[in-house]
């Protein structure tokens, strides 16, 4: 049985004034995988890694990080991260910041002066790499801490937030480096508000709210779950009442006029062709037929949703 | 080691990207400069070309040689390095823990496999370098302008590099700590110039009230031996006007000693600042051979009848002691003050603020 690089239970933060920004986090991540932690803002998910990476002190914590004690140096010597809002040191170059990270982390001089040349190759700044940080775009600063979160070579990476402030190309590469990490073995341990990018390249996912973890799982599994899988029929022709079938729907702005949309509560394409015989019978003429999961926001809204009051929390850990 | 020796580089970097860095340096050229650009001849002291006759302050008093260092001394430890060039030092690094704990920079150094503390005091140290090389720049430049201008080559000087270092360690050990908890440059500088403020305040009250309890004791033991003469003279002679002195002066006495007593003990416990400056002009006059020059020329103490008919004591209030024997009392008083209880109590100070600066920046969440 592999180690899980992160395997912890009963996590709790409790700030002084009684505010519990963690109540029993459980959470384990399998290595080699991409694992985002979702959540709205003060769900506590910066704590929990901060917690992990030893920067907050917990209030109770049990577990492993790559099957050591949490806070273990050793550990963190295998780790790379990137916090959310973090800042390079504007007086230094995009090379000596990476070589300073590698330092903190006791990569010898040679070791780190090559990967910091092929990190920042990576991350699209081989023309800036003997520029100061202070002359850098919020979108190349952003780059110049990946690359000084990957300098000592980490079997485990956290990024808070990584995309933030990078241009849709940038967000792109970005996007391809955690796959590339992904398949070089390293573990992503992924925080981020960008659901859609969440969706992209995350493995298992889990939703913190409040300090909770209330939904946890692969991906697939989860969209599974949701019950919303469906087929859309569109087509050109009357809008008429059809077997099985949810709709019309409303036509939006997109849609092609005089196009008819209508929904098969089940993957299953045989389920679909009552509705296709029925519209082929009036005339119509089918356009397309798409599956549709249950999208991660989709998800996500549902799990942060008070089924009380049908409103998501407000912002903010509990008291 | 490694992750010691990035941060001293990295603090390094820190300092000498910012101006005042470079400003600072300029202004240490300039007093070199300056001090290059005096001189002595047998007329008076030279500036350039120029000559100021002074029959007091000439070759002929004094030489060559003993007047750069004299004005190292004065000049370049006394006002430059332990007042201007400190304060400015403190200017550069207060902002040294406040960028250390600020956010977006604390966690990337706190997810790192090095212990917090050691975090804290590598930071600490590398704060340190930046007046080492400060003080040590000022001394090499110094120590050739004595050599080439003076021609005296004297290596003590560079004993000014270590304590004016040690003097700025105590005044940034209080700096790191009220950076780290209130993480302001601004309060970090404001609050550590109040405290070096209060300790000036404090080195000077117990100097001035020690110096009357000394004056007071001298007077004592001067009506002592007045009496005594008296006596001797005649041996029924009445002595109710000094008895009644000495009473006076043993009261006042009691009081500056529990005056004193108090002063003392605060000063113990804190940092010496003005003290370990006193060190450096210990040494260096051992060093560099100073004494004749700083030591005060005799003169014929006026007698107390004198002193009383010019309505005027000498400092410290005394009248029938010898101010030359009470200055020298006071020199042997600042003079049993061993360097362990100078730099000792000092360190022990510095040891203690360090440590609740390594306790506060190792529980703090970030």
């Amino acid at each position: 049985m592999t180690i899980a690089p992160i395997d912890i239970t009963g996590v709790r933060k409790t700030y002084r004034g009684g505010v519990h920004a963690l109540r029993e986090v459980s959470l384990r991540v399998e290595a080699g995988e991409i694992f985002g932690l979702l959540g709205p803002n003060g769900a506590g998910k910066s704590t929990l890694v901060k917690i992990l990476l030893t920067v907050v002190v917990p209030t109770a914590s049990r577990g492993t990080l790559l099957g050591r004690p949490l806070g273990d140096k050793a550990a963190l010597a295998q780790v790379g991260y990137l916090p959310e809002h973090h800042r390079l040191p504007p007086y230094l170059t995009a090379r000596q910041a990476v070589e300073f990270s590698g330092a903190l982390s006791g990569v010898e001089r040679a070791r780190r002066r090559r990967r910091a040349d092929e990190l920042l190759d990576l991350v699209g700044l081989h023309d800036w790499k003997d520029r100061k940080v202070a002359s850098f775009s919020k979108g190349m600063r952003q780059r110049a801490g990946l690359a000084a979160a990957l300098v000592n070579d980490p079997q485990l990476v956290f990024l808070d937030e990584p995309t933030d402030g990078v241009d849709p190309v940038g967000r792109k590469e970005i996007r391809d480096l955690l796959v590339r990490m992904r398949e070089e073995g390293r573990t992503v341990f992924l925080n981020s508000h960008l659901l859609s990018e969440a969706e992209q390249v995350c493995d298992r996912v889990a939703i913190l709210l409040q300090g909770r973890v209330v939904k946890q799982g692969r991906l697939a599994d989860l969209q599974r779950e949701g019950a919303c899988q469906r087929l859309e029929v569109r087509w050109k022709g009357a809008a008429v009442s059809l077997p099985g079938c949810e709709g019309p729907e409303p036509a939006s702005a997109a849609d092609e006029p005089g196009l008819a949309r209508y929904r098969v509560p089940s993957l299953d394409a045989a389920d679909a062709q009552p509705a296709i015989d029925a519209a082929r019978a009036a005339g119509a003429q089918v356009v397309s037929l798409v599956p549709q999961r249950e999208r991660l926001e989709e998800l996500f809204m549902k799990a942060v949703t008070d089924p009380v009051t049908g409103r998501p929390p407000p912002p903010g850990a509990g008291a | 080691m490694t992750a010691f020796r990035a941060i001293l580089v990295d603090t390094y970097r820190e300092l000498s990207s910012k101006r005042l860095f470079w400003l600072s340096m300029g202004l240490s050229a300039l007093v070199v400069l300056a001090f290059a650009m005096i001189g002595i001849n047998e007329k008076g002291m030279s500036i350039l070309a120029w000559t100021i006759e002074l029959p007091l302050l000439n070759t002929l008093t004094l030489e060559t040689g003993e007047f750069y260092k004299l004005a190292f001394y004065t000049l370049g430890v006394r006002v430059w390095l332990a007042w201007l060039a400190c304060l400015l030092a403190l200017v550069s690094s207060a902002g040294l823990f406040p960028e250390l704990v600020a956010s977006g920079t604390v966690e990337t150094l706190l997810a790192r496999p090095v212990p917090r503390w050691r975090l804290y005091l590598s930071k600490f140290a590398g704060g340190l370098l930046f007046t080492m090389l400060q003080v040590g720049v000022f001394c090499g430049a110094s120590f050739i302008v004595i050599g080439v201008r003076g021609g005296a080559w004297e290596p003590g000087i560079f004993l000014a590099v270590p304590m004016v270092t040690v003097l700025y360690s105590y005044l940034f050990s209080a700096c790191a700590l009220i950076g780290t908890l209130t993480r302001s440059a601004i309060a970090a500088l404001l609050l550590t110039v109040l405290f070096w403020g209060f300790l000036f305040t404090l080195n000077s009250s117990e100097s001035v009230v020690n110096g009357f309890r000394i004056g007071k004791e001298q007077e004592i033991a001067a009506i002592d031996r007045l009496i005594d003469r008296r006596r001797q003279k005649d041996a029924n002679v009445d002595v109710t006007d000094l008895s009644g002195e000495r009473e006076q002066a043993d009261g006042a006495l009691q009081s500056l000693r529990t005056a004193h007593r108090i002063l003392f003990a605060a000063k113990t416990a804190l940092p010496k600042t003005d003290e370990t400056v006193a060190l450096v002009q210990r040494w260096m006059v051992d060093a560099a051979n100073l004494d004749s020059v700083s030591d005060d020329e005799p003169e014929q103490a006026p007698s107390v009848l004198e002193k009383r008919r010019r309505g005027r004591g000498t400092s410290f209030g005394v009248v029938r002691a010898r101010e030359r024997d009470v200055v020298a009392a006071i020199d042997a008083d600042q003079r049993a003050r061993g360097v362990m209880w100078i730099l000792g109590t000092s360190l022990a100070f510095e040891a203690v603020v360090l440590a609740i600066g390594c306790r506060v920046f190792t529980r703090r969440d970030f």
